[in-house]
């Protein structure tokens, strides 16, 4: 290479390289540092944390996990969310994507106003849902169930699923079904052993995004579930803060608790999940 | 206008073990139209793009009328480039694609008008000025482009495969359009093609390139004509020159070249340039082929059988397979020459028109004694 | 299309229309296979469309009536016409509640989209470890608003928080206040919280409308002689726009409905300083001394008719008609 031309063309070009890193850096730090304080706190007592709020753990209380699970009933929490929130994705993935591959694949008078129906309803406020819920589920004696809660959660994540579900269902081949359909295959045949193998990325990503999103549903849980056996993860989260008022180490235990789920599944899924957040969004 | 200067330029990408562009080094003189002509992957482009300044050159030497470029931000080195997909600005219009470049360089309003009036007038874009790209058709965008480069008034045009693109009828219409274009304005021109129609019709002078290597510069019919190994003799002509090994004999100090399957063609020409039992491969174009007449002896005639018939109405291709081994030769024959696929057929060879090629490195092994 | 039938076994009279409408419901498969029963596409569709029916259509138009109504109790509902609506307007807490909501949902979504597009630029700018990066920058996306909010209310704390001890540690004592105690500062405290959560998300949709730019068009504006201020605010701005004004409304909407943050953090106080419409529905509905869904359906009502007709406005204004084909 031959030696640079202008001096002065470097220095802007270390000092735009340099300001990027430092922005880089800083926001790096931004954004992971309180999630490393509290998993410091986690392990720490409450007293060592109001001797030192910033001191890293010297000694590693791992049995803290095991006070909150086990007193604290967190395992009752975990619980109940991993069927309220495994139950209400599985349906609303096997509902949502049966309407989605109707309206993507069938032509009918009504397809696009079904699907602008059902489509522009991520657009309302909670509020406008929450009472009339609370009125419908205490008349149906379905308040403080579970059930009642699965069935709000359906509810609630049925038009992201179908947006997402038709918009890839569609971009499927014509030829596969056509195919499918000299092959003798009916229509429900069709949607099960064609469209729900061929689509499962997309399936696979609405998922996770339907997991994640409802894991951490807060405003309807704790509305619709009074009942303290019932609570979900949040909902026991955050009374676990009103009971341990002062107990900072264990409030930062029972928080590390709930977001490990969530981190896994994270740490596996990424790629996918960033993609479908991605995906209604990217014009 | 400018001269373009390379000098042993060489591209490495990191993580790579083969460099993309192997030292290469050409000069276009003040105002000629270069073609930069080979196979996709042979380095063209990036060497195209290294001359732009959109690529950073690992190591050689770049100038543009002398100034040294190789630290040059593209935005300085005044060069205008059009790219294969035109890269038009999608969200402006014609006008506005026009403008932009000269007003990012603050010159003044007037003299954006007159060069884009003048521009226009040149392309026939009067009527699209206002129209946004999406609304245009491939040869309308492919002119909008090219207006882009024209009112930069730059030292230098790069074109990337612009007709590639474009359908074919089009892509003859757009070739002659450039070539006129390129007499008007005199300008410095350097184009990459992967079509050797475009280069042999277009270009001033032809830079062949292969696996990141310069493999011959020259005019075009120069390099149809002497071609400097297998590879160029290949790539240039449709149907490609007929290349076939064959090993050397030398008889009463004439060498001939003998075929698999015994046949022998004269080299009269090569005189001593040739030693005995040599591997050589013989070339000759298919034009250069005619049917061989019962009279004639047995050198210089290919005998065959023939495999492929292909009668394009105004000439007929016939491909014969001259079997053991032999390989199989392609003829541009008359269009009412007589042959079936499946009948034996012989075709005469005209020793001035054989090339002779190394057998191990393809390099042409020029003639000894001068017709 | 049904194969016509051979001529022997076509009935001598056409079907009546309940028989034609018969045979169209119950025909055989068809040839197309993009059309197809009535009964197949209600089976598809019936399962979603129930679950909308009850848990969404129904709710709001039950939550249009019951703002005519004061419901005192499950059982009774007294009809008091447009007397909420009337309430509502003079209402001081609602109308502080609108205020904050409005500055949230004003200010919040510009940052949001310049934070991510400024976030998405600095990777695709090319940085080692962008993809980890990318990953490690989204994680708090991921995160419950409970731990977030409780993370916050740590960090705004006034006497070990990590602001006031930073604040502190370089001579800034002064500066420290009770973040989340002081009505001045407690919904900026919020906000910032809040952006923190969601910043991720933006630069990764950001950056994912950046890899989808033709980079010949960014390598030819190079030519045209833009830098990197240039080239953001004549090409990549205006070739983002669609992805940037998805990103704006997602943002409105989101700030408009927040709740769970603020009722974690502040429950709504100082003295009404961060209070949210969704904050006063939640408490004129659930946790007022008197007992009424009338008057927090009728707030669910106006709300509802805001936000919808903020995003049709929105549309309306600043959705480009032209494709840009690229």
């Amino acid at each position: 290479m031959t030696p640079s031309a202008l001096p002065a063309g470097l220095l802007t070009r270390w000092l735009r390289q340099g300001g990027l890193m430092a922005i880089i850096v800083l926001y790096t730090l931004y954004s992971a540092l309180p999630f490393v304080w509290v998993g410091a706190m986690s392990l720490r007592t409450t007293l060592e944390i109001s001797a030192s709020h910033f001191a890293w753990p010297d000694v590693y209380h791992w049995e803290k996990y095991r006070i909150a699970w086990v007193d604290s009933n967190f395992a009752q929490y975990f619980w109940n969310s991993t069927l309220v929130v495994g139950a209400a994705v599985a349906i609303v993935t096997l509902f949502g994507a049966a309407a989605a591959h109707c309206l993507a694949r069938y032509n009918f008078r009504g397809n696009r106003l079904v699907y602008f129906i059902l489509f522009s309803s991520i657009v309302f406020p909670p509020q406008i849902i929450l009472i009339s819920l609370f009125q419908v589920l205490v008349e149906y004696n379905l308040y403080n169930t579970r059930l009642g809660l699965v069935l709000v959660y359906v509810g609630l994540q049925l038009p992201l699923t179908v947006y997402l579900l038709e918009g890839f269902f569609s971009r499927i081949p014509q030829d596969l079904f056509d195919a499918a359909k000299i092959d003798g295959y009916g229509d429900f045949e069709i949607f099960w052993r064609i469209v729900l193998p061929v689509g499962m990325p997309a399936i696979a990503t609405t998922v996770i995004l339907n997991f994640i999103q409802l894991w951490n549903e807060f405003l309807f849980a704790v509305v619709l579930v009074s009942e303290p056996g019932l609570r979900t993860l949040p909902i026991g989260i955050r009374a676990y803060m009103g009971d341990y008022f002062q107990d900072i180490g264990m409030i930062a235990t029972g928080m590390m608790i709930a977001v490990i789920p969530v981190v896994i599944v994270y740490a596996f899924f990424s790629e996918k999940l960033i993609q479908g957040m991605t995906a209604g969004a990217v014009k | 206008m400018a001269h373009v200067q390379l000098d042993h330029i060489y591209k490495q990408y990191r993580g790579t073990a083969t460099p993309a562009v192997d030292d290469v080094s050409f000069t276009v003189q003040d105002g000629e139209f270069m073609v930069l002509l080979g196979p996709s992957g042979c380095g063209k482009s990036t060497t195209l793009r290294m001359v732009a300044g959109l690529e950073s050159i690992t190591a050689g030497a770049l100038s543009i009328d002398g100034r040294a470029m190789n630290e040059v931000a593209a935005k300085d080195r005044d060069i205008a480039m059009v790219f294969q997909s035109y890269a038009l600005y999608p969200h402006m219009t014609v006008a506005e694609n026009l403008a932009f470049g000269l007003k990012r360089r603050n010159v003044e309003a007037a003299l954006i008008q007159s060069r884009i009036a003048a521009a226009s007038g040149i392309l026939g874009l009067d009527e699209l000025l206002q129209r946004k790209p999406f609304a245009l058709s491939g040869g309308q965008r492919q002119r909008v482009a090219l207006g882009r480069a024209i009112v930069r008034e730059p030292k230098v045009f790069l074109f990337d495969e612009p007709l590639s693109n474009l359908d074919a009828a089009l892509r003859v219409n757009t070739r002659n359009e450039l070539v006129r274009l390129h007499h008007r304005l005199g300008a410095t021109m350097v184009y990459v093609t992967h079509d050797q129609v475009e280069a042999m019709t277009m270009g001033q002078r032809i830079c062949v390139m292969n696996k990141g290597r310069v493999a011959q510069i020259g005019k075009p019919l120069e390099v149809y004509r002497a071609p400097a190994d297998v590879f160029v003799a290949k790539f240039l002509g449709n149907p490609p020159m007929n290349i076939v090994g064959a090993r050397v004999a030398v008889q009463d100090a004439q060498p001939w070249a003998v075929l698999p399957g015994g046949t022998r063609l004269p080299l009269a020409h090569w005189g001593t340039a040739l030693a005995d039992g040599q591997a050589i491969q013989v070339g000759v174009r298919p034009e250069e082929l005619s049917m061989a007449s019962d009279a004639g002896g047995d050198d210089s005639v290919l005998k065959g059988v023939v495999s492929a018939v292909e009668p394009l109405g105004a000439e007929t291709l016939v491909v014969l397979d001259l079997q053991e081994g032999g390989g199989e030769i392609i003829a541009r024959l008359h269009r009412d020459t007589p042959a079936a696929l499946g009948d034996r057929a012989a075709l005469q060879v005209r020793p001035q028109a054989l090339y002779v090629f190394d057998g191990a490195t393809g390099k042409a092994i020029p003639v000894e004694i001068q017709a | 299309m049904t194969q016509p039938l051979p001529l022997a076994l076509a009935p001598a009279v056409p079907p009546s229309g309940l028989r034609r409408q018969l045979d169209r419901w119950f025909a055989p498969p068809e040839a197309d296979s993009r059309r197809t029963t009535w009964p197949a596409l209600m089976l598809f569709l019936a399962p979603a469309l129930i679950i909308y029916a009850a848990l969404t259509a129904y709710p709001v138009v039950r939550t249009f009536y019951n703002s005519f109504f004061t419901i005192a109790d499950i059982e009774s509902a007294k009809f008091v016409g447009l007397a909420h609506f009337a309430e509502l307007a003079r209402d001081k807490t609602f109308w502080a509640a609108v205020r904050n909501t409005a500055i949230w949902s004003a200010v919040a979504p510009l940052l949001d989209v310049a934070t991510g597009l400024l976030l998405a630029l600095c990777l695709y700018a090319g940085v080692p470890f962008a993809r980890f990066l990318r990953v490690a920058w989204f994680t708090p996306v991921l995160l419950s608003y409970v731990v977030v909010g409780i993370m916050w209310v740590w960090i705004y704390n006034y006497d070990w928080g990590v602001v006031n001890a930073m604040l502190r540690s370089v001579g800034l004592g002064s500066w420290a206040r009770s973040w989340l105690g002081d009505p001045n500062f407690a919904l900026a405290a919020l906000m910032i919280t809040h952006a923190w959560k969601w910043a991720g998300f933006n630069m990764v949709v950001c950056l994912a409308a950046l890899h989808s730019l033709p980079s010949e068009v960014l390598e030819a504006s190079e030519l045209d002689n833009c830098g990197w201020w240039d080239k953001l605010v004549h090409i990549i701005v205006p070739m983002l726009w669609p992805t940037l004004l998805n990103l704006y409304i997602l943002a409105f909407i989101g700030k408009m409905k927040v709740f769970d943050l603020v009722w974690i953090m502040t429950e709504g106080g100082p003295l009404w300083s961060t209070e949210t419409v969704s904050t006063y529905v939640y408490k004129r509905a659930f946790n007022w001394n008197t007992f009424d869904l009338g008057y927090p359906s009728a707030i669910a009502v106006v709300w509802f008719v805001v936000v919808v007709g903020f995003v049709v406005l929105f549309n309306l204004l600043f959705r480009r008609r032209e494709r840009l084909e690229y």
